[in-house]
């Protein structure tokens, strides 16, 4: 009977009757995921957020090729986008304004005296003044909705001022060769250079936010070896099975395999919760995220989780069975998860085949690089590299684990105080 | 005589600590070997030399034949040991402690079941009891199925440190009997240590004293008791240290 067998047989009886951490574990991801997605997407709708808006000018004109305009009519406008982007809007005088000074917005309008004539002139400027509430995410919403529909309007006046000059002139144009004759044209394209769709484009950062979410994975099954290893010399077990025939390699890898199903476990949880994360949005705007998830990405993600789970317990078990105390397995465990957290995190916002090669080669030593690179592999269709990064991780556990054969001293872990 | 364990002149430190400075003895083939001393004796460190879980930094250690710490991994197939206060897997029930143990001992599967049942036998626990959760046991009970696991191996050396420390009178009768009927039913050799005389003149065919590290005795109940001219073990070993000391 092989040597191996036991040690898994008992490592999963044990892990399977242990039900209540079992479920706390998988159900991690499932709870924070969509927690995410609601708090950062549906939260935001929730809140009450008030713009004012104070007309101090009252005027109205008649602009050539362009019709009356009013601050009323921009003031209506500005407040029906607010409103369908769940904002309250008021219009107020000022003198309410100056009357009531806690009166509470997030951001404040004001269509100063003159701005009409302004507007109009072909010697002045007009100006909106905007007060925003610092550190406001809503206040920034609101900007950028106001922003657009005075910038829309401002286009408007000055292609019809452009007509009207024109025709004083006498001379034939197209109002968009004098107001913009500069043009930006931009193509998104793969990395091999053939066009990409927007689709495309969401991909890879779909890729950058996957990655992400391997953060939540590694904790579990790192808790568990350490309970497996350092757990069973507190518990006096371990003295009884060292002195049995268990081949030291065994004993590792049974462990190491174990806690790594407790891994697959959460990883497998981790794709589902990441399913759930894009079905919130979906509903809520209609917008058919999930058909970007393929099956062959949730696959490859899966994969992924157990290979960075499969990692950090060859990282940390060398240094669990030469503390042997608990404490001591601990701090390392946080080590791990920090590290993993560090390149995970950084997924996001940097591209890290795009790297200085100093900089590239010192995180392809980090193991979790490549996991964070099977995915955006995966998710480009570049499946060779997916397989290359693969099977570098799975090297490096490997020779980790090695090392941790190599390291094991009966002695130490007999002796290590806990 | 065939020795299963020869000691001569072992020692061992941790730092500055000596351990053992001179432990030297045999351990014959069959018999009921007996090591008593008071606590920090060293008794302990030298049933761990002999289970090949820690390196003697000194002298020669024979166990079955075969020198330690050159060959332990030929002896940790022959051997069965039972550390001091060695705890159960709670999770599993008693049944299954026995039969993860019989896993590891044995070739086949089917072999591995009649070790376990030849376990269960020995634990004398009924068929309920061994189906429960090992975490639910008196302390008892938990010792009754640690020493059976180290037993139902049918080992040719089986090593108990200190195997009732702890236990009610009851309990420590009932693993005495245990100890006493099957290593001779089932021909094993067995060393074991307690600071219990009474419990080591009732048990072992031969004797060493050990304190401080050193071998004070080793023999026969009988030929300790002569050499001290003492009436019982207790006053045989107080006699050849020299009196109790802190």
């Amino acid at each position: 009977m092989s040597k191996l067998y036991p040690i898994i047989w008992k490592e999963l009886r044990d892990m399977i009757r242990d039900v209540r951490t079992l479920v706390l574990i998988a159900s991690l991801p499932l709870i924070v995921m969509p927690l995410m997605s609601i708090s950062s997407i549906y939260m935001q709708q929730l809140q009450v957020s008030t713009v004012l808006i104070v007309d101090e000018d009252h005027s109205y004109a008649y602009i050539p090729f362009l019709g009356n305009i009013s601050t009323k009519d921009i003031i209506m406008n500005i407040s029906y986008l607010l409103r369908i982007n769940g904002f309250q809007s008021k219009i107020i005088e000022k003198g309410v304004i100056t009357a009531h000074k806690e009166y509470e917005y997030d951001l404040l309008v004001i269509i100063p005296k003159g701005f009409i004539n302004n507007l109009t002139s072909f010697t002045l400027k007009a100006y909106v003044v905007i007060k925003k509430v610092v550190g406001s995410p809503r206040a920034d919403i609101a900007e950028s909705i106001i922003n657009y529909v005075l910038g829309d309007f401002s286009r408007k006046v000055s292609r019809a001022k452009v007509k009207y000059l024109a025709t004083l002139a006498k001379i034939k144009i197209t109002p968009e060769s004098v107001l913009e004759p500069l043009g930006i044209i931009t193509t998104i394209v793969k990395p091999t250079g053939t066009p990409a769709s927007p689709g495309e484009e969401f991909k890879i950062r779909l890729a950058r936010l996957m990655a992400f979410s391997l953060i939540f994975v590694t904790t579990p099954s790192i808790a568990y070896i350490n309970d497996s290893i350092v757990g069973e010399k507190e518990r006096k077990t371990i003295e009884a099975l060292l002195a049995t025939p268990i081949p030291r390699y065994s004993l590792i890898l049974g462990k190491v395999f174990t806690a790594s199903i407790v891994g697959l476990i959460a990883g497998l949880s981790d794709a589902l919760s990441l399913i759930l994360f894009f079905v919130i949005p979906s509903i809520l705007y209609g917008f058919n995220i999930l058909s970007y998830l393929t099956p062959n990405l949730i696959a490859i993600h899966v994969v992924a989780v157990y290979l960075s789970i499969f990692t950090s317990l060859a990282i940390i078990t060398p240094i669990i069975i030469r503390s042997g105390s608990y404490r001591a397995s601990h701090v390392a465990s946080l080590t791990v998860v920090s590290l993993a957290s560090i390149v995970f995190f950084m997924a996001l916002y940097v591209d890290i085949d795009k790297l200085i090669l100093v900089a590239r080669y010192a995180l392809y030593a980090i193991p979790y690089t490549h996991a964070v690179l099977m995915i955006k592999n995966a998710v480009l269709g570049t499946i060779t590299d997916v397989l290359i990064h693969a099977l570098i991780i799975t090297i490096i556990s490997l020779a980790l684990l090695l090392l941790a054969i190599k390291l094991f001293s009966d002695e130490r872990i007999i002796y290590s105080k806990t | 005589m065939k020795y299963v364990v020869k000691l001569k002149n072992v020692k061992k430190s941790f730092g500055k600590t000596q351990a053992l400075r001179s432990v030297s003895f045999d351990v014959y083939e069959g018999e009921i070997f007996g090591l008593i001393g008071p606590n920090g004796a060293g008794k302990t460190t030298t049933l761990r030399i002999i289970s090949t879980l820690v390196k003697h930094d000194g002298g020669y250690v024979n166990v079955l034949g075969y020198e330690l710490p050159k060959y332990k991994n030929y002896v940790r197939g022959r051997i069965a040991y039972l550390p001091e206060d060695a705890g159960l897997y709670g999770r599993l029930t008693g049944w299954e402690n026995l039969l993860y143990f019989a896993m590891i001992y044995s070739k086949r599967g089917r072999e591995a079941i009649e070790m376990a049942k030849l376990g269960a036998e020995i634990s004398g626990l009924s068929h309920s009891d061994l189906h429960r959760k090992a975490s639910e046991y008196s302390k008892g009970m938990t010792r009754r199925v640690a020493v059976a696991r180290a037993l139902m191996t049918k080992a040719p050396l089986v090593i108990l440190d200190e195997p009732t420390t702890g236990l009610d009178v009851f309990s420590s009768y009932g693993i005495r009997m245990i100890i006493k009927k099957y290593a001779k039913e089932l021909g094993i050799t067995v060393i074991l240590s307690s600071h219990n005389i009474l419990e080591i003149q009732y048990l072992c065919d031969r004797v060493a004293l050990i304190d401080k590290g050193r071998i004070i005795a080793v023999g026969t109940p009988r030929e300790i008791l002569e050499k001290a001219n003492a009436s019982n073990l207790e006053e045989a070993f107080i006699k050849l240290v020299g009196g109790p000391h802190e």
